[in-house]
């Protein structure tokens, strides 16, 4: 693990992401696009807390959709312009360089968050309260980490198999709906639920929620929070069980290249 | 002399499915039990048809594939098993407009790239330098590489293969696209090379370039060796490379 290839991965990641017009969408357009969506259909609803509904689950949105189209589709563009087999063999570990990719990516996606906020409060002239910064702060760490190790599971997975991406378009909506985004974990059927509370999103964005709302038991916050960083260390135990194999399987099924 | 390649009866089959709903296994033998060897500071020439095997067997080389059957072995060691030691002293060029990251400037692939090989920092930027100047880019060395026209983009792609000063070079199809004068400059880097006391490996179908710089060579034809040696040897008693090529060819598709 070198923390020069990874910062350097992580500077050449963020400039050829935000170079492309897609990436730009999903960051920029995307979160103000939903934000304002959200909010027409919060607005009767009686529903209070603008901020935890609208600007949260907008910026959640936008930042999965960050994390599906780009750390995952990342490794196939790489794939077809035949640099994927360069970083491979590269003396530079590959999980390193995927990591910094990854963490690239995440960074720049956290701006949605701060793209759907300025869009409340310029549109709507809501007021947008955050009774917790502190403990806000820690639950994004967390949901940092938690989108991360996801992602390089993915990653890993996309190296595998070339049909990843496909898989990859399919799950977004889904964990955007058991993950409750955009709207409580608990309007959900409870067989649904149990597999709510498998994935580790769900812990982060419940952790923002409270945050947001203002914590009034730490106890029931840092329990959460112990869960969530239990799921995403259970999630990088096997990403790095996925890696280890994964140098002498890409060359066995010739997955690396696509002629 | 030392050798520093060197293959035995390697294999390797690709296996694809087709079909949706009836899936039809299709195994190609793309190599088939091929061996040669190649020593310290030769220039050594992989020919033959389209599809005859020489990507896949220079990707054997470069640790990019694993074979299916057989031994390749470079600097002596396996590379599928030993390729953490073969890795950092090696590199290689497919041809084309591949391998480039076309959103960043040369120098910022080059950077990138001497960061992923692991050069040391004070080291980086006066290799690049040198190098950028070496392919003829140092004037549009800050322009995104995406601006480029495909020969350049091609010299780019030879800095990059030259970042770690590899003992061994591996270029499949390298002046494809190049210009006169960039094909020229090619030819004499290869040399150059040579002269440092390393060896190039190189694909091609222009065989007026494989007689003016190949020590030796093997062709392959579907994915068997069909021929070896000198180009003086392998001429015999024709003109020309390509007219011994071509009665090779014949022979053995007749
Ligand atoms: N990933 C792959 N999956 C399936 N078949 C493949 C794959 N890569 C190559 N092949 C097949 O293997 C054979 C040899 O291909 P290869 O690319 O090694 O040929 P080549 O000698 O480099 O040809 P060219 O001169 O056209 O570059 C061809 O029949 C090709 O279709
Ligand atoms: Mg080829």
């Amino acid at each position: 693990m070198s923390l020069a290839v990874l910062l350097a991965t992580m500077r050449v990641q963020m400039k050829q992401s935000f170079a492309r017009p897609m990436f730009r969408f999903c960051l920029i357009a995307n979160p103000i696009l939903n934000t304002v969506l959200l909010y027409e259909m919060y607005r009767g609803s009686g529903e209070e807390s603008f901020m935890a509904y609208v600007v949260l689950g907008a910026g959640l949105m936008g930042l999965w959709s960050c994390i599906c189209f780009s750390s995952a589709g990342d490794i196939n563009r790489e794939r077809y312009s035949g640099t994927l087999a360069l970083i491979f063999v590269a003396p530079a570990s590959f999980p390193t360089i995927i990591l910094g990719k990854i963490i690239g990516n995440t960074l720049l996606s956290l701006l949605t968050l701060g793209i759907s906020l300025v869009t409340a409060a310029v549109l709507f002239r809501t007021p947008l309260m955050l009774e917790s910064p502190l403990y806000f702060l820690f639950a994004l760490l967390a949901a940092v980490a938690a989108f991360v190790v996801i992602s390089s599971v993915v990653a890993c997975l996309l190296t595998l198999s070339r049909k990843t991406e496909l898989y990859m378009n399919c799950i977004e909506i889904p964990i955007i709906l058991l993950c409750g985004f955009v709207f409580p974990v608990s309007v959900l059927p409870a067989a649904v639920r149990a597999v709510s509370y498998a994935l580790s999103p769900t812990y982060a964005v419940e952790l923002l929620r409270m945050s947001v709302w203002g914590v009034e038991e730490p106890a029931a916050f840092w329990q959460k929070l112990g869960i969530l960083l239990g799921l995403t260390a259970l999630y990088a135990v096997l990403s790095a069980l996925l890696y280890r194999r994964i140098d002498r399987r890409v060359r066995v099924a010739a997955t690396l290249e696509v002629a | 002399m030392e050798t520093v390649i060197e293959v035995r009866d390697a294999r390797r089959e690709y296996v694809s499915r087709s079909g949706v709903w009836k899936r039809e296994k299709r195994v190609v033998k793309a190599v088939d039990g091929i061996s040669f060897e190649v020593r310290r500071g030769e220039i050594f020439g992989l020919l033959g048809q389209n599809g005859a095997g020489k990507t896949t067997t220079i990707k054997m080389l470069t640790t990019l594939l694993a074979p299916t059957g057989g031994s390749c072995r470079v600097l002596g060691c396996d590379t599928f098993g030993e390729e953490k030691r073969i890795r950092p002293r090696i590199n290689f060029i497919f041809g084309g407009e591949m391998g480039v990251y076309r959103r960043l400037s040369a120098r910022d692939n080059l950077r990138y790239f001497s960061n992923l090989y692991l050069l040391p920092r004070g080291e980086q930027e006066k290799r690049i330098e040198r190098i950028l100047g070496l392919v003829d880019l140092a004037e549009r060395a800050d322009d995104l590489a995406e601006t480029y026209s495909k020969g350049m983009i091609q010299r780019l792609q030879i800095a990059r293969g030259l970042i770690n000063d590899p003992e061994i070079l591996f270029m499949d199809e390298p002046t494809v696209g190049l210009d006169p004068v960039g094909a020229r400059m090619l030819r004499d880097i290869i040399r150059r090379l040579k002269e440092e006391g390393r060896t190039v490996l190189l694909t091609t179908h222009n065989l007026a370039e494989v007689e003016e710089l190949c020590d030796r060579l093997v062709i392959i034809n579907k994915g068997k060796v069909i021929a070896r040696g000198t180009p003086e040897e392998i001429k015999g008693g024709f003109d020309t490379l390509e007219d011994a090529y071509v009665k090779l060819i014949e022979g053995v598709s007749a």
